[in-house]
């Protein structure tokens, strides 16, 4: 279904710029298809919306709302970039940053991460919050996949992918409030003794280092990695915004 | 000799000194000195103040990971750690023979390390002591003096320390902590623009690095009073030399000599070093003390770097730090050369050997290749080990079959000099300072004897724990006079620090 | 003829990284000193911070010594900056604090490999009390301006300092912010 295919007769506003969009789609995947980014870190174009991380909030006539989560309509006035949202987009990262272990400087993701780019993107400076340092996990059971708990941000990317692509629902989340944290659907909770496989969609879709492919680390260089060579603004990711499988249209 | 001032018999009522924080070394460490009241010297030791514990807290991650979280432990010789990390790695991933463009990236990037290192010590850290003189006028006595007073030396020296910082950043991705050497290889090799732009420096580089040599070289000549003695013992020596006996930085075998030059050890394959080394642990230092076990830890002792290293070889593989290395061992007239303040000398001339190899290294074509990495049958264990700029430097890792390390022992170049300091220190004291009203300048010969180690206490601190605190008060006899016990502690419930 | 801005450093639970990428501006060196000049710092032997316009921390507080070092900064520094990973996050230094601090040093002084035999763990009261965990410096005194990288590079820092030094609100364009 391309948008060639429909006509774009309604469109509403982002910060004063007209934005087409497509029947069915969330005002994330309007301004994404149209070339103007909006923060996000639990969105993927392929899965339902979670709308937890809040990174894509913005103010639509005059209320917060998750852009992912709301359906696009004609004339509605958004705000994403104004300095009140972008410093709560601010302090969302820095959050986050401070609830794991996440070590940048030897994390196999830095140049790939999109936590990471994103900090840079609205140049987070400082912790402010203090660390927390809590216990995670490494799980290294699986042969060919890593998984390192201590950078898991909740984003729940991969307990969608492996539910809707994969069928298998190898990943959930489980606990309440700060306990809250990813698990492995085994009996003994390792990955090595669920039917997961590098093949699978979830292996590829952690934005952030958590799902790792061993023995690869740190073979592509500085200078680059995919965010070294532009901001993660300026690179919308691949896939079908279009679609309309926001709001229930079949994931298939 | 060199145990003599390690611990004052507790009778007589002691003075304590401190010189805290060191200044212009790497890292942190300070010297306590125990005087009577007749300024005679009783104790002198040098502490090493701080612990990471980074041989615990890496376990339990990848193995992938070790190169490029070990080299945070310094930050002037990350290279270093970074190539003995990868080193031991490529035996656990079964690269038992790199491709020749993975091997000579990692030389260049080695090399280009011992350049800007050696280059800072002297430059940056060393020449307000040996150009303005130990007791010299504090507020000068740093490179901005230097600067101002003899600029284009100090330009020299940083662009010397410019142009090894650069080979890093090309090879490695970054100047400080790049990631450029993985287990099995490299993730880059140099393009052809990369190479140009070195190569049109190198050979300005070689010769600013004679220049060095020459500078130490007349002030060792013109002031042997001084340079001959000060901070001076004899020890054993340690260091890995080429196949042929020749100096090499990157790879080799272990050679160890005594006092007199007498091999105790050569050829020894590094793979067994803990056969040959163990370490001793005193109270009063997170710096463990190495020694060569068949010789026992009041004999076993020995220095590394430099000084050790461009005696213990036979020859230079380049010409004109061959023959200023002929020089400095013609100067110890058939005797090993002891002085602490050599290692000065001995290290411009290691810089100079970086600056001729990097410049051959630069015309061979390989350094542009394609194949970067290989792999084979993977093994549970490996040591790597490479010539440091301070010495010789020992990575030895265990990783399971899940790919985590389950055991990480590091014995850190500083770390083998850390009985050589303490003795050059209680030299100095001795020498110097025993009998005499303490001035800032005569505390400053103490931290010449450690500047002239170029230690990196950063990187011999490389593991840190909290534990109980227990004071004992003794008297003479060792009967206990009092007990305290602090079960844990914590910031909060420390009393004023120290 | 303008006065100079009196600028000092230190590293606490730092590994030197982020002086060695200061010193990384290479000739600018000589371009700042006609702008600055140096108090307390590893770089010269002033063992005491006097008062300064401008200090600049490396390093996290691992230890006693470290806290003390941080609050003589922070009484003698008009702007305090914190630099680097470990200053502003913990860093490497603070991988440890997941870990129970006993269980390190029994490793490191009483089971490692080659340890010579009756090795006792280090207790002299001449070594600095340890902390129970290692602390970005932030969350012991007040930081003015953080500069983050591991380390920033070169090119951070001159433009964080030159910012500074005239006034402005040091920023970061992309390129420059790093976190590793």
């Amino acid at each position: 279904m391309s948008a060639a295919d429909n006509s774009r007769s309604t469109s509403f506003q982002i910060d004063g710029a007209e934005i087409g969009f497509v029947e069915g789609q969330s005002i994330l995947q309007a301004a994404l298809s149209a070339g103007k980014y909006i923060p996000h870190l639990c969105y993927h174009p392929e899965f339902k919306p979670n709308g937890s991380c809040k990174l894509c909030t913005v103010k639509i006539n005059g209320r917060p709302a998750a852009a992912c989560t709301v359906q696009a309509e004609a004339g509605l006035s958004v705000e994403s970039e104004t300095s009140e949202i972008k410093d709560k987009r601010r302090t969302l990262l820095q959050m986050l940053l401070v609830e794991g272990n996440h070590f940048c400087p030897s994390c196999e993701k830095s140049g790939n991460c999109m936590l990471q780019a994103l900090a840079y993107d609205l140049g987070v400076m400082s912790s402010h919050f203090p660390q927390i340092f809590p216990i995670r996990l490494v799980d290294a059971s699986h042969p060919d996949i890593l998984l390192d708990f201590n950078r898991c941000i909740l984003c729940e990317i991969c307990v969608r992918a492996s539910a809707e692509a994969d069928h298998k629902n190898v990943f959930a989340l489980s606990g309440r409030g700060i306990t809250k944290h990813l698990i492995v659907n085994s009996e003994s909770g390792r990955l090595a003794d669920t039917d997961f496989s590098a093949t699978d969609k979830a292996a590829q879709v952690c934005p952030v280092g958590v799902i790792l492919p061993k023995r690869r680390g740190f073979a592509v260089p500085i200078g680059s990695r995919r965010f070294d060579l532009k901001p993660i603004s300026e690179q919308i990711e691949k896939g079908d915004h279009s679609s309309g499988l926001a709001f229930g249209e079949g994931s298939h | 000799m060199g145990f003599d001032l390690e611990t004052a018999i507790p009778s007589e009522n002691l003075r304590r000194v401190v010189i805290e924080p060191l200044s212009r070394v790497e890292g942190h460490g300070k010297v306590t000195i125990l005087l009577d009241a007749d300024d005679k010297v009783h104790q002198v030791r040098l502490h090493i103040v701080e612990f990471r514990g980074f041989e615990r807290f890496i376990q339990g991650r990848p193995y992938w990971e070790v190169p490029v979280m070990v080299q945070r432990l310094c930050g002037i010789c990350p290279v270093s750690h970074h190539l003995a990390a990868s080193k031991a790695l490529d035996l656990v991933v079964g690269a038992t023979q790199l491709t020749p463009t993975a091997e000579k990236v990692r030389r260049l990037m080695h090399y280009g390390q011992i350049l800007q290192s050696h280059a800072l010590h002297f430059f940056h850290l060393s020449s307000p002591d040996l150009l303005f003189g130990f007791e010299s006028e504090v507020g000068k006595r740093n490179i901005v003096g230097v600067a101002a007073a003899y600029p284009d030396i100090v330009k020299k020296g940083v662009l010397l320390r410019k142009f090894g910082q650069e080979i890093i950043r090309i090879t490695a991705g970054k100047r400080v902590h790049g990631t450029g050497s993985i287990p099995g290889g490299v993730n880059k090799s140099l393009t052809r623009e990369d190479r140009d732009f070195l190569l049109k420096d190198a050979y300005q580089m070689v010769s600013w690095s004679r220049e060095a040599v020459h500078i130490i070289k007349q002030m060792h000549q013109q002031n042997p009073a001084l340079y001959d003695v000060f901070g001076s013992f004899r020890s054993n020596m340690m260091s890995m030399v080429g196949t042929d006996g020749e100096l090499d930085f990157y790879h080799g075998a272990l050679r160890a000599r005594d006092a007199n030059g007498k091999i105790i050890f050569d050829k020894a394959d590094y793979q067994s070093y803990s056969q040959l080394l163990s370490e001793g642990v005193k109270p009063w230092s997170y710096m463990k003390f190495p020694f060569i076990t068949a010789l026992g830890e009041e004999n076993g002792w020995y220095k590394v770097g430099p000084l050790a290293r461009v005696q213990n070889c036979d020859h230079i593989p380049t010409p004109l730090a061959d023959a200023e290395r002929n020089e400095l061992v013609a100067y110890g007239k058939g005797s090993q050369l002891h002085a602490t303040l050599a290692y000065h000398w001995a290290r411009m001339v290691e810089m100079l050997f970086a600056a001729e190899t990097i410049k051959d290294l630069l015309h061979d074509d390989d350094l542009m290749g394609d194949d970067l990495v290989v792999a084979g049958k993977h093994q549970r264990e490996g040591v790597g080990v490479i010539e440091a700029p301070r010495g010789t430097l020992i990575h030895h890792y265990r990783v399971g079959d899940d790919d985590l390390v389950t055991m990480a022992n590091l014995i850190v170049s500083t770390t083998h000099n850390n009985q050589a300091m303490n003795t050059a220190v209680r030299e100095v004291a001795m020498r110097y300072l025993d009998g005499r009203k303490l001035t800032e300048g005569l505390l400053n010969h103490i931290e010449v004897a450690i500047r002239a180690f170029d230690p990196c206490l950063s990187c011999a601190t490389h593991a840190l724990g909290k534990m109980p605190l227990e004071v004992t008060l003794q008297d003479a006899d060792g009967s206990v006079l009092d007990h305290l016990a602090i079960a844990s502690c914590d910031a909060s419930e420390c009393p004023d620090p120290p | 003829m303008n006065k100079k801005l009196k600028v000092a450093t230190t590293s606490l639970a730092g590994c030197f990284g982020c002086h060695m990428s200061f010193l990384d501006i290479d000739e600018r060196l000589f371009e700042l000193l006609e702008l600055i000049e140096i108090d307390r710092s590893p770089l010269t032997d002033i063992k005491v911070c006097g008062p300064c316009d401008l200090g600049i921390i490396e390093g996290g507080v691992c230890n006693a010594e470290n806290v003390h070092v941080l609050r003589e900064f922070r009484k003698n520094c008009k702007i305090l900056v914190a630099i680097g990973a470990c200053a502003i996050n913990g860093g490497l230094p603070a991988q440890r604090n997941q870990l129970d601090l006993r269980d390190i040093l029994e490793e490191v002084y009483h089971t490692s490999i080659g340890l010579a035999p009756r090795s006792v763990i280090p207790n002299d009261p001449e070594l600095p009390l340890p902390l129970n965990r290692v602390h970005p410096i932030h969350e012991v005194v007040k930081i003015d301006y953080f500069l983050p990288g591991c380390p920033p590079s070169a090119d951070a820092i001159w433009k964080f300092l030159t910012d500074l030094i005239a006034g402005r609100t040091p920023k970061l364009v992309h390129g420059l912010l790093h976190y590793d």
